[in-house]
């Protein structure tokens, strides 16, 4: 024999140091045939190595069966080998689970205590719901049974079966109460329910109100810290004291309060005296009432504590657990943690990055304009020195082994060891997650905090610069993605609060568009040229210096840059972004018309256009079809004016030449219009709707056949249409337009249907381009009198509110439902609404505090009938919706769901009255459990059909089909016929139920014994019982009528 | 309750895992290196608890914006303890007290010192079924049900024998033989008499 023990396996693992994985692939195979060998020890024992070997990462699910195997041995330590290997390796979708229940029954019914405890310590990882109602009976004695171990651990076992099964607790509640009451009890006994009432406590809070004075008797003289604490934990839930028990309340706080400022004072163990000012806090003892003076000695007692547990040289931990009540108090009471404050920040600059993060929990809701400042250097302190550490790591790393890029974990881990000296970088995750607090505490209720902003934009130029930026090999890991878009995310937040600065305080956009200048040139030069340019901050930034072209120092460089930055780029929203930047700032530099049009200028900007054109070029062949369309757009724009300004020669001494007006008038006006602000999400449908306008109504009564002909039309003459309004047309806002004004007339409804219905599917930015094209368009037709009397659609939407708006005091104008137009009342001066274009133009006044919205799908998204109340509801129900998926995605991990608890009434406990929610809930419970009970008949039904099939096919018999197809016709007409019955007759149904039932217990038995044979044959019984259900299954009840 | 008691090794080899939820073999795997990245950066002194790791933060950080119970039902405290070569993890809700678990895995390691008589990694690595049994001893379905030492050793010895490292596998010629050394110091190390 040479089989491997458990020990073997270790120490062959130990030698095998290097090639683990071939070592425990072949182990892996040995144990495979082991396992399937009749030698019970044989069995155990891989089983016992196939567990380690789970441990360490090894799947071991196909094994169940053998589990099970083991589990029904009949020698103790085999038994405990299964057991364990159930425990370890058995998941929600273990399909013999369903056989375990009879051995398990038997196993609980065992007299040896030792072999009791294996199915009771195994069921918490076990338990189903339909597991839990056939082992509840079983379950129950032993809840007294004479050995305190098996009582202790029962009681903790109901526990969990109340979780997937809430009923247990109506049978079990009384018993672990009557366990409680018993003042013989076993002390650990008593322990172990204090435990499990503190983990029901806080979900059923109501059901233990009758506990409270035996639970306080234990807590006063229970002698044992860890009950204690516990007790505390229950007393410091604040429903208990609070929600529930508000009339119980006064006596049980009086009460209470004594003993705990005694334990407070007396106790010796920190992690009790810590617990109890946590309760008193938490539960409120603090709160208002009668008895002040005695609440503020206890109040004083405990924040004094607990200052000393944070400050100075204290226990770490002391400090961590010490902010964690910190946090908690400030919620409740904003004042007592805000005197701590000093403490507090020292912590921020704890080299414990837990306690940092506590801190900083903190400090976040206790940031002023006084402190900001101070909080935020603090911050960004250890932010740059750990970026600086990084790069010096990284340096050194590219210097010694380029490969490990690739392997990120290990290459970080080996790093921060063969570096202990040095203050080590900080991980990612954390520093992003401080950038987002800077960030938050700075744009916090719209910037209230912020003094000086020239210094918020230098942060934010840094922040750019240390921002942690993945590389390029990295999102090929799946592991890294959430960390690499995490990173995107919060070099894009940076950016985005650049671009709200300059959107939003008018008096630092300079320095801000500057700020933007400087981080794109740092981009296009510092990094290397081959590698793309990732950094999400460069979307809002390439927005910004595009949007206010103006305001850049030299625009001829930006456009170098970005036409450097561009080819690299490759995320597409980012892409999008930069090519609407290169046609801005080209614009920009094009626009000067005073200058005369000389040879020289026409040869730079010829060479201009051909560069960028020749930049743009590749870009018409995106996938990502936003990037694609805006660059085949300014291809062509670009090529005819490169066309206009060759054909325009240039001035001469003698000839005076006028630049092409396409490239001085056309181009600029593309982008020039009203300045963009900031609009909060959901003003959109805060904007009245004007009378008159009736959404519902069809636009037009015979819109189908027009949107008919407009297909019609061909694509090239429209877009030569296009052209020439732009090329001929100087489109200044004054003109009147005569003949392409009424040509666009025609198009006009149809235009703005299309981008008014496709305006949810649009990302923002695309939006906005709309938003910018409307306004041009109706700042170019705003004194056109053809334009506004001919499309009654703009007319209905846009004008009336724009009258309004300038006349302004208009008495039909509700100024409130307009958010932006309510924030400026709110901060600026009065005198600055004289503003023409006060829904778009921002105040001049400097510094000036709008509303910090980032604009957001929301914002346009939705419906056009929206009205503000239905987006409210829309908001709601979005949020609901994510807080739907959050919950979800909770729930994935580790996640104990006790929720179930909370439907269940423990009041009647008796069942006197079964109420209906719940007799609803047990219903559902019975069906979901037969259709279990059915899927696992029709799985064994079609085990056996496929074993008679298989003796059909060896014994060849031909003439069966005929009579299977007359038996299926037969089968099916009966399920029709029970089908309609069904629903009459509850009683029948009942009745077939209780027979399937019965029938699966037999299945039950059969499958325990794990011999195969006399399990078909009991299947076979099943068959005829019920197989007139599916007919799909018709064949194979043939069959095995056949075959019986 | 108890989300998951773990132990690992300097090297982040796992010793002990226990989830008192059904969880994929493969989350597992990586929830421990999760943890072990998190654990073996920390600087000397820093407190014995760690900040959620990734696969949980994510549920952790959104149920601060749900309601507070339903925050006891996430996993929301990560503690640990390093005894010599290994780390010793405890996942578990806010309804357990932070300064209580670390006393309970010192009750849990005791609990092996006395079973094996200066423990030593290499104890635990060839007696993991032990561990198991010592962990059943003490937590049930996540929630502690003893921490006296001697009910926790006799329940453990009651099932049966408790081997003893292989002789020839000497902790001299053992690179991980230095857990034993690490328990000299640990009563003095942590002060609060918790239990």
């Amino acid at each position: 024999m040479f089989e491997k023990s458990l020990y073997d396996l270790i120490r062959g693992l130990r030698n095998h140091k290097g090639h683990e994985k071939e070592y425990i692939q072949n182990c892996l195979k040995e144990c495979r045939s082991e396992i399937r060998s009749q030698d019970m020890d044989l069995k155990a024992t891989a089983l016992l190595k196939l567990i380690y070997l789970e441990m360490v990462g090894h799947d071991m699910s196909w094994a169940s069966f053998h589990v099970l195997e083991v589990m029904s041995s009949q020698k103790y330590h085999q038994k405990r080998v299964g057991y364990l290997g159930a425990v370890q390796s058995f998941r929600p979708d273990t399909d013999v689970l369903m056989m375990a229940t009879n051995l398990l029954k038997k196993d609980l019914a065992a007299s040896l205590p030792t072999l009791i405890a294996l199915p009771i310590g195994a069921l918490p990882h076990l338990v189903t719901p339909s597991l839990a109602l056939s082992l509840l009976g079983d379950l129950l004695p032993r809840l007294s049974h004479s050995q305190p171990a098996i009582r202790k651990k029962t009681v903790v076992t109901l526990y969990r079966l109340a979780l997937v099964y809430p009923e247990t607790l109506r049978a079990a509640w009384p018993k672990i109460k009557e366990r409680l009451m018993d003042k013989e009890e076993d002390p650990s006994v008593t322990a172990a329910i204090v435990n499990v009432v503190c983990e029901l406590g806080w979900r059923r809070p109501t059901d233990f109100l009758p506990l409270a004075p035996r639970l306080f008797e234990l807590l006063v003289d229970g002698g044992n810290n860890w009950m204690a604490i516990k007790l505390i934990k229950l007393v410091r839930t604040p429903d208990l004291l609070f929600a529930t028990l508000t009339p119980l309340e006064p006596r049980l706080v009086r009460k209470l309060l004594p003993p705990l400022t005694n334990l407070i004072k007396t106790t010796p163990a920190m992690s009790l005296l810590y617990e109890c000012i946590n309760g008193i806090i938490q539960g409120g003892i603090l709160g208002d009432g009668e008895d002040f003076s005695a609440r503020e000695e206890v109040a004083s007692l405990c924040v004094s504590k607990l200052r000393g547990m944070v400050s100075g040289n204290s226990d770490p931990n002391l400090k961590y657990v010490a902010l964690l009540a910190f946090n908690r108090i400030v919620t409740t009471h904003p004042f007592l943690v805000a005197q701590q404050e000093d403490v507090i920040l020292e912590c921020i600059d704890s080299e414990d990055i837990t306690i940092r993060i506590k801190a900083l929990d903190l400090v976040q809701g206790m940031v002023s304009s006084e402190n900001l400042v101070s909080i935020v250097s603090r911050l960004m302190r250890q932010l740059k020195a750990s970026s600086a550490a990084l790069l010096q790591q990284q340096d050194a790393l590219e210097g010694q082994d380029v490969e490990t890029d690739s392997s990120d974990e290990t290459g970080n881990g080996s790093r921060r060891r063969s570096r202990p000296k040095e203050q080590p970088p900080l991980p990612e995750d954390y520093t992003i997650d401080v950038m987002g607090r800077i960030l938050r505490m700075c744009s916090q209720d719209n910037y209230s905090n912020l003094v000086d902003f020239d210094w918020y934009i230098d942060v934010l130029t840094q922040l750019v610069r240390i921002a942690p930026v993945h590389r390029a090999k990295d999102p090929d890991l799946s592991s890294s993605t959430s960390a690499s878009t995490q990173a995107t995310d919060i070099s894009e937040r940076i950016g985005n609060e650049i671009r709200n600065v300059a959107v939003k305080v008018k008096a630092v956009r300079p320095a801000a568009v500057r700020a933007a200048e400087l981080i794109i040139s740092r981009f296009s030069t510092e990094t290397v040229s081959s590698r793309p340019v990732i950094s999400g901050a460069l979307k809002p930034l390439a927005w910004v210096v595009g949007e206010y072209a103006y305001q850049l120092l030299s625009s001829d460089d930006t456009l170098r840059n970005m036409l450097n930055l561009v080819p690299r780029i490759d995320v597409p929203e980012v892409l999008a972004t930069a090519i609407q930047t290169v046609p801005k700032l080209f614009a920009h530099i094009a626009e000067d018309d005073q200058a005369l049009w000389t040879s020289q200028r026409k040869s730079i900007l010829s060479l201009l256009m051909a560069r960028v054109i020749h930049v743009l070029e590749p870009l018409a062949q995106h996938p990502y079809l936003e990037v694609q369309e805006r660059a085949v757009e300014f291809i062509e724009l670009l090529k005819l004016t490169a066309e206009a300004a060759a054909g325009q020669a240039p001035s001469t001494n003698e000839l005076q030449q006028d630049p092409p007006l396409l490239l001085t008038q056309a181009i600029p006006s593309l982008f020039t219009g009203w300045e963009l602000n900031s609009v909060a999400p959901g003003a959109q449908w805060n904007v009245p709707i004007p009378d008159g306008l009736d959404l519902d109504k069809p636009i037009h009564p015979n819109l189908g056949s027009l949107l008919a002909q407009a297909d019609h039309l061909m694509l090239p003459v429209q877009g030569d249409d296009e052209f020439e309004v732009y090329y001929n047309q100087k489109p200044a806002p004054t003109s009147i337009s005569s003949g392409p004004a009424i040509e666009r007339l025609v198009d006009g409804p149809e235009e703005i249907v299309g981008s008014y219905q496709q305006a949810g599917e649009e990302s923002y930015l695309d939006a906005d381009i709309i938003a910018r094209r409307k306004a041009e368009r109706m700042e170019r037709n705003r004194d056109d009198p053809f334009y506004i009397l001919g499309s009654s659609r703009s007319e209905g939407t846009s004008t009336p509110i724009h009258n309004i708006l300038q006349k302004e005091n208009g008495p039909d104008l509700d100024i409130d439902s307009i958010p932006i137009m309510q924030l400026d009342l709110d901060k600026l001066n009065l005198g600055n609404n004289g503003d023409q274009h006060q829904q778009r133009s921002a105040s001049s006044k400097p510094k000036t505090r709008q509303r910090i919205v980032i604009e957001a799908d929301e914002t346009l998204g939705g419906s056009g009938t929206a009205t503000p109340r239905h987006y409210e509801s829309e908001n709601n129900s979005d949020s609901f919706t994510k807080s739907k998926a959050k919950k979800l995605k909770q729930q994935s991990l580790l996640h104990v769901d006790s929720s179930h608890l909370m439907g269940l009434s423990l009041g009647d406990a008796d069942g006197s009255r079964p109420d209906d929610g719940f007799a609803h809930e047990r219903q559902q419970r019975e069906e979901a459990e037969m259709a279990q009970a059915m899927k696992e008949v029709q799985r064994l039904r079609l085990e056996m059909q496929r074993a008679n099939e298989r003796i059909q096919v060896a014994q060849g018999v031909p003439v069966e089909g005929i009579v299977v197809k007359k038996k299926k016709k037969s089968a099916s007409t009966k399920k029709a016929e029970d089908s309609g019955v069904e629903p009459a007759s509850g009683e029948g149904t009942a009745v077939v139920k209780k027979k399937k039932k019965k029938v699966v217990k037999k299945d039950d038995e059969g499958g325990e014994s794990t011999v195969v044979k006399p399990k078909k044959k009991k299947v076979k019984r099943v068959v005829k019982l019920d197989g007139d259900d599916d007919a799909n299954n018709a064949g194979s009840t043939a069959t095995a009528e056949e075959g019986s | 309750m108890i989300n998951a008691f773990l132990v690992f090794n300097g090297s982040g080899q796992p010793r002990l895992t226990k989830f008192y939820t059904q969880l994929d073999t493969s989350i597992q795997q990586r929830l421990i290196s999760e943890i072990f990245t998190l654990v073996s950066n920390r600087p000397p002194g820093s407190c014995n608890f760690l900040p959620l790791p990734p696969l949980l933060a994510a549920s952790g950080t959104s149920s601060s914006s749900s309601s507070a119970t339903e925050q006891n039902d996430v996993p929301s405290f990560v503690t640990y303890r390093h005894y010599a070569t290994l780390y010793f993890i405890v996942i578990s809700t806010s309804t357990e007290s932070p300064l209580a678990l670390i006393d309970l895995i010192q009750v849990y390691v005791e609990a092996l010192d006395r079973l094996f008589e200066n423990v030593c990694e290499l104890d635990l690595i060839f007696n993991f079924e032990t561990l198991h049994a010592v962990l059943g001893e003490m937590i049930v379905g996540g929630v502690v049900i003893e921490t006296g030492l001697d009910k926790i050793v006799s329940g453990v010895r009651a099932q049966g024998t408790v081997v003893k490292r292989p002789v020839n596998e000497g902790r001299g010629g053992s690179t991980m033989g230095a857990m034993a050394a690490g328990f000299q110091g640990m009563g003095g190390n942590f002060v609060w008499h918790g239990r």
